[in-house]
């Protein structure tokens, strides 16, 4: 259950895992724009072979690249099915009573495949090398220029990181709470929907109130080792660029440019 | 004057439950101090006034001569900490170094010597190996240690533990126990909010509580040797205290207060007959 609540994070020491968390996130804004522009399959090539050396360099394995896949399976062919309806332009490829299938459907839905391909990649591969409380630094850096209009970014960094760390703690509850329910009868898998309604209820109920209870409790521990809200206090994670960061970004926007220039010229 | 002062306090969630009711007494720097009682007879809500998270309603606490309010309470959280019952509720940090760190960042400690500072206090309980484990691959009596070790970085004068060990496995309870009493060796001035008989025991002062109000305050073997005073109020009498009192009524007088001194008092008592 825990592989479903994010893109799960891959302790290994690598050179995606040690870039700036900073870095990895412009690099992957840059990066969807990137693959959103082209229409021409060599841009597609190229940055095929780009993120192709970034999930090696992160030395994560194919086959979880592969994994994450897998959910869209069915959003593909839905994609094509449609296209083939729809689109009736191009050459015919084959006819099947009345029914013609047009080059350009198929075109199409490559191209949305490869594109989609491509983002889960680079997501999975943000997720993967990536501890969640780094991202969440990388996220707040980004949302300083807010702090202007008095946007609290560090309030929320601090709420985030804390609400990550505590999604094993409450997954963990529900699967309590869940086994005490059927322990005492309760069906969460059969019945007609308005006992499911009322099952679900008697999952929700007590997971709401222990959260609460571990809210005031956690904010009581916060206290008590001297967190005051707004208040200053030194970091001990402190993000530094390093040459390699500036490297990343940079291919990140080459691939960018190159993705422009085929846009226009190819 | 004692380091900790608590004089008259009351506190009452609402009209009909009165937590605490004119309780005062005073606690010496460098003692460990037991509170013992029912649940709901107060205990975490004094635990709570004392650590300022509990707005007193009326009477005063001082710790170090400085009254408790709100005035005063970033200033004595320098000096006081406190271990809660849930292992899990007071892990902040994603991962134990995070949690350590914590407490330094609200410290305003110099980032050059954090590190430094956290791999000192997780090798003192035991968890240097640990450091980047997240809570979840953690034991309940590892979690308190990492809560132990996040409080003792920040090199406080009092810790108050309220029902650290309640959650944990008998293997758990005592490595916390163990960490209690090295603390009250290292003249940390310790408050165990607790309903291990045997911990009481070993503590300096022992406080009882009961329905809010202050029962009794003593050494613990004085407290317990007024059994018939304690079984009022239903609470357990240790072993070795039950021990005391049979060879009482027989008017033999035993003096020691642990189970091997007994062992040792009884078998020199056969011996000499």
């Amino acid at each position: 259950m825990n592989n479903l609540v994010f893109g799960k994070y891959i302790p290994i020491d690598s050179f995606m895992h040690r870039l700036d968390p900073r870095a990895k996130l412009i690099g992957l804004f840059v990066m969807i724009f990137a693959i959103f522009l082209p229409k021409s399959w060599w841009a597609f090539l190229a940055i095929g072979v780009l993120v192709l050396l970034a999930l090696i360099s992160a030395k994560i394995g194919i086959r979880m690249i592969v994994q994450s896949f897998k959910p869209m399976i069915m959003m593909m062919i839905f994609l094509l099915v449609i296209n083939a309806l729809t689109v009736k332009t191009g050459d015919i490829l084959f006819t099947y009573g009345t029914f013609a299938l047009y080059s350009d459907a198929l075109y199409n839905t490559l191209f949305v495949i490869v594109r989609l391909l491509l983002m889960i990649s680079l997501t999975t591969l943000l997720t993967a090398t990536t501890k969640p409380l780094d991202l969440t630094l990388a996220i707040e850096w980004l949302l300083k220029p807010l702090e202007i209009v008095k946007f609290p970014t560090y309030e929320v960094a601090l709420m985030v990181s804390i609400a990550l760390r505590f999604i094993p703690t409450i997954i963990e509850e529900t699967i309590r709470i869940m086994n005490a329910q059927k322990s005492r009868g309760v069906d969460f898998e059969n019945g007609n929907l308005s006992s499911k309604i009322s099952s679900i209820l008697s999952l929700i109920v007590p997971l709401f109130s222990v959260a609460f209870e571990r809210a005031y409790e956690l904010a009581d521990a916060m206290e008590a080792r001297g967190y005051v809200p707004g208040a200053e206090r030194t970091r001990y994670h402190i993000l530094r660029f390093h040459l390699r960061d500036f490297f990343y970004i940079f291919i990140c926007i080459a691939a960018l440019a190159f993705s422009i220039f085929t846009r226009i010229y190819l | 004057m004692s380091l900790i002062e608590v004089k008259n306090v009351y506190y009452a969630y609402n009209e009909n439950s009165v937590a605490i009711d004119d309780v005062s007494f005073s606690l010496e720097e460098g003692t460990y101090t037991t509170v013992i009682g029912h649940n709901g007879s107060g205990k975490s809500t004094l635990a709570k006034m004392i650590a300022g998270l509990l707005e007193i309603q009326k009477g005063s606490i001082t710790i170090n001569g400085l009254a408790v309010n709100a005035e005063n309470i970033a200033r004595i959280r320098r000096d006081l900490g406190i271990v809660f019952q849930n292992p899990d509720n007071q892990f902040i940090g994603s991962t134990v170094r995070d949690d350590i760190a914590f407490g330094l960042e609200n410290k305003l400690v110099a980032v050059e010597n954090t590190e430094r500072i956290i791999e000192e206090y997780a090798a003192k309980v035991g968890l240097s190996d640990h450091l980047d484990y997240e809570p979840q691959n953690l034991s309940g009596g590892q979690k308190q240690r990492v809560a132990i070790a996040g409080i003792m970085a920040m090199k406080p004068k009092i810790i108050i533990f309220d029902e650290a060990t309640s959650m944990l496995d008998p293997k758990g309870k005592k490595e916390i126990k163990q960490l209690m009493y090295q603390l009250a060796e290292e003249e940390i001035t310790v408050i165990s909010i607790t309903h291990d008989i045997e911990e009481v025991m070993q503590s300096d002062n022992c406080i009882v509580l009961n329905k809010g109000k202050l029962f009794m305050q003593d050494k613990p073997e004085k407290v317990f040797a007024d059994a018939e005073k304690l079984r009022k109020i239903n609470l357990d009498i240790p072993f070795v205290m039950q021990v005391k009192e049979v060879f009482r009524n027989k008017k033999i007088k035993l003096k020691a207060n642990d189970l091997k001194g007994m062992a040792e008092e009884l078998w020199r008592l056969n011996s000499k007959r």
